[in-house]
C-alpha cells in the first residue's frame, strides 16, 4: 500500500449527504433465491437505455424499465447447467449492431447471447476458472474483456468468437482478478485489479494489429493466433487487501477495496521504463460498513456520480467529479438489508437499480427535489 | 567545440547560484534561537499552506479531467445514437426481438396502467409497506408473460490457471518471490480468509517503508530553514513533525542545497553529456569497459540476459589458455588501405595515391560472402575492371579458403575462433574437439568427403552469385564464376594434398552467420564507407559500438591523424586481447578489435616498438581472411602445415594419454559418490574459479560435484568428470559412465559422442550410421516426444501421448521456474490448499515451480503404478527433470508417473501402501482437483 507523505493527502469526501437529490424505493422484484451479482443497462445503443439484465444462478434476465417504476421482463435465459452461476455480464453489439448480451461465471464459460433474436450466439471456452467481470470496449462494442479467477485477462471478439490476446504471464496478476475496465477514450488501454492486491494498467497497442485481424478473421477461431500480453505498462500499489472493482474516471482510476472507501488516484506512468511509475491518490470516496469483496459499483453514462451498495443493503451515491467530493444522497430502505453486490445507474442518473445477495432487485427514483 | 562554451556557462551559475542560496543561512544562523512554538508554528503555517495548496491542485486536476471526460462521453454517446440510427434505416427487414418486446411491454403496461391504476401511487410511498406490497402487479404480469430460453450446456474445462509455456527452466525474477509479503488466500470451500505472513517478514516490510523524502516534505524542510534558520531546536521539531531524527533531516537540508546547485548545472549539462556518453568507453580501460558484458553474458548458454543462470554471475576464467589464433595461408596481399605491408611498399615505391587505395580496399575487401564485395566493388567502379574480378575470385574463393583453414584451424585450437567471430560462437564449434580423434583416423576417408563437400560448395557459390548477379550477367562475371570455380578446385585438392581432414559442414554452417552480419552491415553503413565495415564482419559486439561512435570522423581523416594519436587505455586492452587471440597478426588485431581506431600499420608499429621485437616474417602478418586465394603458395604453406601438424599431433598424442589415465582414476571416485549420495538431493553445480588444479579449497569440491567444462581449472583437474568413450553403446545403459552418474553426454567432454543434425549432411561420418549416435543427450538436443493436452481420463487434465514409444524412451522435460527452497516452502503453503501444486524437488538448492510456467508435462498425473518415471539429469552443468517411459506407450495413451512424495506429506490420493525411498516432491495438479471437485 502506498503510504500517503505529506503534501500529498488526498481528499476525503463528507458523509454528510448533500440531499441534491433524493431517491426512492419505487419497485422490487425476488428474481429467485440466489444471490443477484450484476447488473447492468445498456449503454452501448440509445435504443436501449432503460433496459437492463441481471445474471444470478444460472440465469439471465432482460428488463427494462418503464414509466413509474414499473419493471417488464423481456427476456429470461436459462443455462442448462444447473451449477452454474453468473457473476458478470455486460451489453455487447456485434458489427451490424444487433444487442448482445455477454455473461460469465463459475463455469469459465462466457455466452455470448443474441439478444436481438433470443438464441445463444457463441459460448466461449479457455479460461481456466470462473470470469469475474466482462466489460465492454465502447468505442468498438464488439470486443469484450473478461477478468477471471484463473490469473489471466482475456480480449474477445464478440462477432467472430476469437479470443485475441491474454494479458498474463511475468508481469500478470498473482491471484484472481476481479474486475476489469476499458479506458474511455485511450483504446489500447485496460485497468485490471484482483486478488494480489494490485492494479495494472496494460497497453494493446502494440498488439493491435491483431485485434484489427480478429474482425476478419474466417479460419476456425482455434488457430487464431492468440498472444500473451505478459507485461503492464504500470503495476499500482494503492490498497493492502483485495481490489474487487477498478472503473477509470477519464485518466484516473477509481478503485476500491474492502477498506470501505473508493480511491480516486492518477497512475503516473514513466515512458521510458514500463511497469515501474508512481501513484498520485486525489480523493477519497468512503464507504462505510463495504469490508466484504465483490462489491461493485458504477457510473452514470457520463460518470458524474457513482453509486455503491454496502454490507447492510445500503447505497451511497457519490458526486464524482467534484472537489472535494460530494455525497448525493444514503439510500437505505427498511427490508434491505442484504449485501448489495452491485448496482446500476442508469444514463442521466435518475434511477439506480441495486441487486442483492438474497436474490432481489431494488428499484430507485430520483425524486424531484421541491 | 559547442560542450565547452556551455561548460564554463553552467559552471558560472552554479557558482552564483551556491552563493545565493548559501545567503540566507549564513544571515540567519547568528540571529536565530528560535523559541521552539515558533517553529512549530511556522512548520503549522507551513504545512496548512501545503494542504490548501493541494487541495487546489486536486481541484484543478479534477476539473482538467471532467472537461476531458466531457467530450469522451459525448462522442461514446453519439455512437450510442448512431446505433440506433444504422438500425432504424434497416429496421424495416427485421425487427429485432428485444426492441420487438420493449415495445409490447410498453404497450401492455398502457393497458395495465388502466387495469391496476394504483400501482404509481405504490411506489411513491414505499418506506413503510411490507414485502408483498412492493412487488407490483404490473411487473408480475409482465413477468408471466415471458418463458425462459435455454441456453443448450457447454462442457467447462477442468480448472487450470493460465501459464506460460517455458521449453527451458527459468530462474525466479525477483518480483515473483512471494517471501515477505502478506498474502491472502480466499479459501472457496470454506468461505474462509486467510493470512499468510511470517512476523519476521512483517518486520522487513517496515523496514521498506522508511522512504525518501517527498518533494513536499522538500519544501517544508527548506522553507522551515529558511524562515528560521538552522539550528538544532529548529531540526528537532522538523524531524518530529517529518517523524523522523534530526540528523536525517539535516542530511537531507545538505542534499537539498547541493541539489539546488545540480540543477542549474545540469541544464547546460545535457550537451555535454551527450558527447560524454559517446566517448565514455574510449575512456575507460577494457576491463571497466567490459564490466556490464561480464555482468550480462552468460557464458554458459551463451546470451545475454540468461533468464536460467541469471546476470552477475562470477567470471570463470579459464586456466588453460588458448594458442593463438594459427592461419594456413599466407599471402601478402595487405588487408586495406593501411596495411603494414602496403605501408613498406610504399616506402620503396614512393607515394601511394589515395584513391588507389581506396581501390585496394576495395579489392581486398575480404569476407565468405562472395556477392556483398561484388556490388560493393561495382558501385565503388574502381579504375580497373581486371583488378576487380580479380578481387572478385579472391572473394569468391575466400568462402572456400576460409572454410579449410578454418575447419583446420579449430582441429588445432578448437575454441579459439569463438572469440573471434563473436556473433556466430556457439557450442557447435567447441563440440569439434571430440571430433578430431575420429576424424584422424578416418582421414582417407575425410578426404574424400572433402572432396564431396568442396563440390557441394562450388555449386553452392555459383548459385550464390547466380541469385546475386542474375539481374546483369556480364562477361566478366561469367568469367569470374568460371574462376571462382576453378579456383574451387585448386583449393580442394590442395586440401587434399595436404590431407586436410574434416571440411565439415558445421565449418560451412559457420560461414553463414558471417554472411549475414556482412550484409547486415552493409545495410547500416554509408555506401562510401562500406568497405571499411565490411572488413570487419566478426566485430565483438562493444567494438561495434566502438566503431560506430568513432566511425565518421576517423574514416574520414585516419591518415592524418593516424599518427599523432597515442595510444589509450582501452585500445592497449583491446591490443592485448589482439595479440591473446591472433597472435602477432596486426592486420587481424586492427580489423577485428581495433576497427576505426587504429590501423594495420599502427598496431604493427606499436606492436614491434611495445615488444622491440625485429620485424617478423611477413606470411605471419598475413591476412587470414583471404587466406583461401588462389595464389597460395604452395611450398610455404605446405611447409607451415607439416611444422603445424606435427605440433598438432604431439599435443594430441598427450592429450589422449591423459584423457586415458584421468579415466581410470576420475570415475572411480564419481561412481563412489552418486552412489553414497542415492538418497540425497542432487547438488547444485556453480562452476569455481581455480587457476591451477583443484585442491582441498575448491569450491566444487567443497560442494560435492564435479568440476564441468565451465569451470576454471585446467582439463587434467582430479575432480573432473571425465565424459565418457562409448562408442557402440551408444550410451543407453549404465555401462556409459555418464549415463550412471545420471548425467547427459556432452561433446565437448565425451570422446565419441557428437551432435548432428540427423540426416548426416553436416558432418556426422555417413558410414558410421546410427548405431554409433550418442543417445544420451536427448534433453539437450530437445528429442522429445509430442505430448498432447487433454481432459484425463482419471481427473482433471491430463498429458497424452501422439505417438507410441519403447521401453526407456525419453519423453520430455518438466520445465518450470526455479525457485528456492524456502520461496517453495511460501508458495507451497497456499498450493497445498488449493490441493494443487507443481512444484518438483530438483536439487539441494532449487525447486521447480510449473504453476505459471512450465510445460504440458507439468499436467502429468500420479499414479502408483506408472507408465512413465522422472529422473533429475545433469546436462552441461544443469539439473533438468526428464520423464522417461517406463514401459511400452502407446500412442494417445495418457502419461502417469509416481509423484513420489515423501510419505509423511503425501496427500490421501497419493499415499502408498508400501512407503519406499522416495525424495521427489510433486503434487497432482488435476488429481488433486479431482479429490476437491468429487
Amino acid at each position: 500500500m502506498a503510504k500517503i507523505t505529506l503534501g500529498c493527502e488526498p481528499v476525503v469526501g463528507s458523509l454528510t449527504p448533500s440531499k441534491k437529490r433524493d431517491y426512492r424505493v419505487t419497485n422490487r422484484l425476488q428474481e429467485g433465491k440466489r444471490p443477484i451479482y450484476a447488473v447492468a443497462f445498456n449503454f452501448i445503443d440509445s435504443r436501449y437505455f432503460n433496459v437492463f439484465a441481471t445474471v444470478g444462478g444460472n440465469r439471465v434476465t432482460v428488463y427494462q424499465c418503464l414509466e413509474g417504476g414499473v419493471i417488464a421482463v423481456l427476456q429470461s435465459y436459462i443455462d442448462e447447467d444447473k451449477d452454474e452461476s453468473f457473476y458478470t455480464l455486460s451489453w455487447a453489439c456485434s458489427i451490424d449492431g444487433i444487442p448482445f448480451l455477454v455473461a460469465g461465471g463459475i463455469n469459465g464459460i462466457i455466452r455470448i447471447i443474441d439478444t436481438g433474436n433470443e438464441k445463444i450466439h457463441k459460448s466461449f471456452v479457455g479460461h481456466g476458472d470462473s470470469i469475474n467481470e466482462i466489460r465492454t470496449q465502447a468505442l468498438r462494442p464488439s470486443l469484450v474483456v473478461s477478468a477471471s479467477k484463473d490469473e489471466s485477462v482475456r480480449l474477445w471478439n464478440v462477432h467472430t468468437g476469437i479470443c485475441i490476446l491474454i494479458f498474463s504471464g511475468a508481469g500478470g496478476h498473482r491471484n484472481e482478478v476481479l474486475s476489469v475496465d476499458f479506458h474511455p477514450s485511450d483504446i489500447y488501454r485496460i485497468a485490471s485489479c484482483g486478488m494480489d492486491n494490485t492494479v495494472k494498467i496494460w497497453s494493446m497497442k502494440e498488439f493491435w494489429t491483431y485485434v484489427e485481424k480478429s474482425f476478419t478473421w474466417t479460419d476456425l477461431p482455434s488457430k487464431f493466433p492468440t498472444k500473451y500480453v505478459q507485461f503492464p505498462v504500470f503495476i499500482a500499489s494503492v490498497h493492502s487487501n483485495y481490489v474487487d472493482c477498478n472503473r477509470w474516471l477519464g485518466d484516473f482510476i477509481l478503485s476500491k477495496s474492502v477498506d470501505n472507501e473508493i480511491v480516486l488516484w492518477e497512475p503516473k506512468t514513466k515512458e521510458q521504463s514500463p511497469g515501474e511509475g508512481s501513484v498520485d491518490i486525489l480523493q477519497k470516496y468512503p464507504v462505510p460498513e463495504c469490508d466484504i469483496w465483490f462489491i461493485k459499483f458504477s457510473c452514470d453514462f457520463h460518470y458524474n456520480a457513482a453509486a455503491i451498495g454496502n454490507r447492510e443493503g445500503k447505497i451511497y451515491v457519490w458526486e464524482l467529479q467534484s472537489s472535494p467530493p460530494v455525497l448525493i444522497a444514503r439510500l437505505s430502505h427498511i427490508q434491505s438489508k442484504s449485501p448489495i453486490r452491485q448496482t446500476a445507474m442508469s444514463f442521466d442518473g435518475s434511477t439506480i437499480l441495486s441487486c442483492c445477495e438474497d436474490g432481489t432487485i431494488w428499484r430507485w427514483d430520483a425524486v424531484a427535489t421541491p | 567545440m559547442s560542450s565547452k562554451p556551455s561548460l564554463s556557462a553552467s559552471a558560472s551559475a552554479s557558482g552564483s547560484r551556491s552563493e545565493h542560496s548559501k545567503d540566507p543561512t549564513t544571515n540567519k544562523l547568528p540571529e536565530t534561537s528560535p523559541i521552539p512554538r515558533d517553529i512549530s508554528s511556522v512548520i503549522d503555517s507551513l504545512k496548512k499552506q501545503a494542504l490548501a495548496d493541494r487541495c487546489v491542485s486536486i481541484k484543478e486536476r479534477m476539473e482538467e479531467n471532467r472537461q476531458r471526460l466531457v467530450g469522451i462521453t459525448k462522442h461514446l454517446h453519439k455512437l450510442s445514437e448512431e446505433r440506433r440510427n444504422n438500425r432504424n434505416s434497416d429496421i424495416d427487414k427485421s425487427v429485432d426481438l428485444l426492441t420487438k418486446r420493449q415495445r409490447d411491454a410498453l404497450d401492455m403496461q398502457n393497458g395495465n396502467d388502466a387495469n391496476n391504476g394504483d400501482k404509481a401511487s405504490h411506489c411513491s410511498q414505499e418506506d413503510g409497506h411490507v414485502s408483498s406490497a412492493v412487488l407490483l402487479g404490473s411487473s408480475i404480469a409482465v413477468k408471466n408473460a415471458v418463458r425462459p430460453i435455454k441456453l443448450t450446456e457447454v462442457k467447462r474445462l477442468p480448472p487450470y490457471t493460465t501459464w506460460i509455456f517455458l521449453d527451458r527452466n527459468q530462474r525466479m525474477t525477483e518480483d515473483q518471490s512471494v517471501v515477505g509479503r502478506r498474502r491472502i488466500y480466499y479459501d472457496q470451500t470454506g468461505g474462509e480468509a486467510l493470512i499468510c505472513s511470517d512476523s519476521e517478514e512483517e518486520a522487513i516490510e517496515e523496514e521498506e517503508e522508511k522512504k525518501e523524502f517527498a518533494d513536499f516534505e522538500d519544501y517544508i524542510l527548506r522553507m522551515t530553514i529558511k524562515e528560521t534558520g538552522l539550528s538544532d531546536p529548529v531540526l528537532e521539531a522538523l524531524g518530529r513533525y517529518l517523524s523522523r531524527k534530526p540528523c536525517e533531516v539535516k542530511a537531507r537540508y545538505e542534499i537539498l542545497n547541493k541539489g539546488e546547485k545540480s540543477v542549474v548545472g545540469s541544464k547546460n549539462g545535457v550537451i555535454e553529456d551527450i558527447s560524454q556518453t559517446l566517448t565514455s568507453y574510449l575512456d575507460k580501460d577494457l576491463d571497466a569497459a567490459l564490466d556490464s558484458f561480464d555482468n550480462l553474458f552468460c557464458r554458459r548458454c551463451l546470451v545475454f540476459d540468461c533468464r536460467l543462470h541469471g546476470c552477475s554471475q562470477d567470471l570463470v576464467s579459464p586456466a588453460e589458455k588458448q594458442l593463438p589464433w594459427n592461419h594456413l595461408d599466407e599471402d601478402n596481399i595487405p588487408c586495406g588501405a593501411h596495411c603494414y605491408r602496403l605501408a613498406v611498399k610504399s616506402e620503396s615505391i614512393g607515394m601511394v595515391s589515395s584513391p588507389v587505395c581506396a581501390d585496394f580496399e576495395d579489392k581486398t575487401a575480404p569476407s565468405s560472402d562472395g556477392a556483398g564485395p561484388h556490388l560493393s566493388s561495382r558501385k565503388n567502379c574502381g579504375p580497373s575492371s581486371k583488378r576487380r574480378a580479380k578481387s572478385c575470385q579472391s572473394e569468391s574463393a575466400s568462402s572456400n579458403g576460409k572454410n579449410i583453414s578454418e575447419s583446420s584451424d579449430s582441429e588445432i585450437r578448437p575454441k579459439q575462433d569463438t572469440t573471434s567471430t563473436h556473433h556466430s560462437s556457439s557450442p557447435p564449434k567447441t563440440r569439434l574437439v571430440g571430433k578430431c580423434a575420429i576424424r584422424k583416423r578416418n582421414s582417407k576417408r575425410v578426404a574424400e568427403r572433402v572432396l564431396v563437400c568442396m563440390r557441394k560448395r562450388q555449386k553452392m557459390v555459383a548459385s550464390d552469385s547466380d541469385s546475386i548477379l542474375s539481374g546483369r550477367l556480364w562477361p566478366r562475371d561469367m568469367k569470374l564464376r568460371s574462376n571462382s570455380r576453378k579456383e574451387n578446385e585448386d583449393a580442394s585438392s590442395s586440401s587434399l594434398k595436404k590431407v586436410k581432414p574434416s571440411i565439415t559442414g558445421r565449418s560451412r554452417r559457420k560461414c553463414s552467420p558471417v554472411q549475414d552480419s556482412n550484409k547486415l552491415v552493409e545495410g547500416e553503413v554509408p555506401e562510401g564507407q562500406m568497405n571499411e565495415m565490411i572488413n570487419d564482419p566478426p566485430a565483438s559486439s562493444s567494438d561495434d559500438t566502438l566503431r560506430k561512435e568513432e566511425f565518421v570522423d576517423e574514416s574520414m581523416c585516419k591518415q592524418e591523424r593516424s599518427d599523432d594519436k597515442s595510444w589509450k587505455a582501452i585500445e592497449k586492452g583491446f591490443f592485448e586481447k589482439g595479440v591473446e587471440i591472433f597472435g602477432r597478426n596486426s592486420c587481424l588485431i586492427a580489423r577485428n578489435l581495433l576497427n576505426g581506431m587504429k590501423t594495420c600499420l599502427e598496431v604493427f608499429q606499436f606492436m614491434n616498438c611495445s615488444e622491440n621485437k625485429p620485424f617478423f616474417r611477413a606470411g605471419d602478418g598475413s591476412n587470414s581472411m583471404v587466406e583461401g586465394y588462389s595464389k597460395v603458395d604452395f611450398n610455404e604453406t605446405m611447409g607451415n602445415e607439416v611444422r603445424r601438424r606435427s605440433r598438432f599431433l604431439r599435443r594430441r598424442g598427450r592429450v589422449r594419454r591423459l584423457k586415458y589415465t584421468w579415466k581410470s582414476a576420475g570415475y572411480h571416485s564419481i561412481r563412489k559418490r552418486i552412489s553414497e549420495r542415492k538418497d540425497q538431493p542432487c547438488r547444485q553445480y556453480n562452476p569455481c574459479g581455480c587457476q591451477s588444479a583443484c585442491g582441498k579449497q575448491c569450491a566444487c569440491l567443497l560442494n560435492g560435484t564435479c568440476c564441468e567444462k565451465y569451470c576454471g581449472c585446467p582439463k587434467s583437474c582430479k575432480n573432473r568428470f571425465r565424459g565418457c568413450h562409448c562408442a557402440k553403446s551408444q550410451c543407453r545403459s549404465r555401462q556409459c559412465p555418464c549415463f550412471a552418474a545420471d548425467r547427459e553426454c556432452d561433446p565437448d567432454v565425451c570422446r565419441n559422442c557428437w551432435i548432428s543434425c540427423g540426416d548426416g549432411t553436416l558432418g556426422v561420418p555417413s558410414q558410421r550410421g546410427d548405431n554409433y549416435e550418442c543417445r544420451n543427450m536427448k534433453l539437450l538436443l530437445k528429442q522429445q516426444q509430442r505430448v498432447l493436452l487433454g481432459r484425463s481420463d482419471v481427473s482433471g487434465w491430463g498429458a497424452f501421448l501422439k505417438n507410441s514409444v519403447g521401453k526407456h524412451e525419453y519423453l520430455g522435460e518438466y520445465t518450470g521456474e526455479l525457485i528456492s527452497h524456502r520461496e517453495a516452502d511460501k508458495r507451497g503453503k497456499i498450493y497445498d490448499r488449493e490441493n494443487s501444486s507443481f512444484l518438483f524437488n530438483l536439487n539441494d538448492q532449487f525447486v521447480l515451480d510449473a504453476y505459471r510456467k512450465g510445460d504440458k508435462l507439468k499436467f502429468a498425473n500420479h499414479s502408483p503404478d506408472p507408465n512413465c518415471y522422472a529422473k533429475v539429469i545433469m546436462v552441461a552443468g544443469d539439473h533438468r527433470v526428464g520423464i522417461f517411459a517406463k514401459e511400452r506407450i502407446s500412442a494417445g495413451e495418457e502419461l502417469f508417473y509416481d509423484y513420489r512424495y515423501e510419505p509423511d506429506r503425501a496427500p490421501a490420493w497419493a499415499r502408498k501402501p508400501e512407503a519406499s525411498g522416495v525424495k521427489k516432491e510433486d503434487v497432482a495438479p488435476s488429481s488433486g482437483r479431482a479429490k476437491k471437485l468429487a
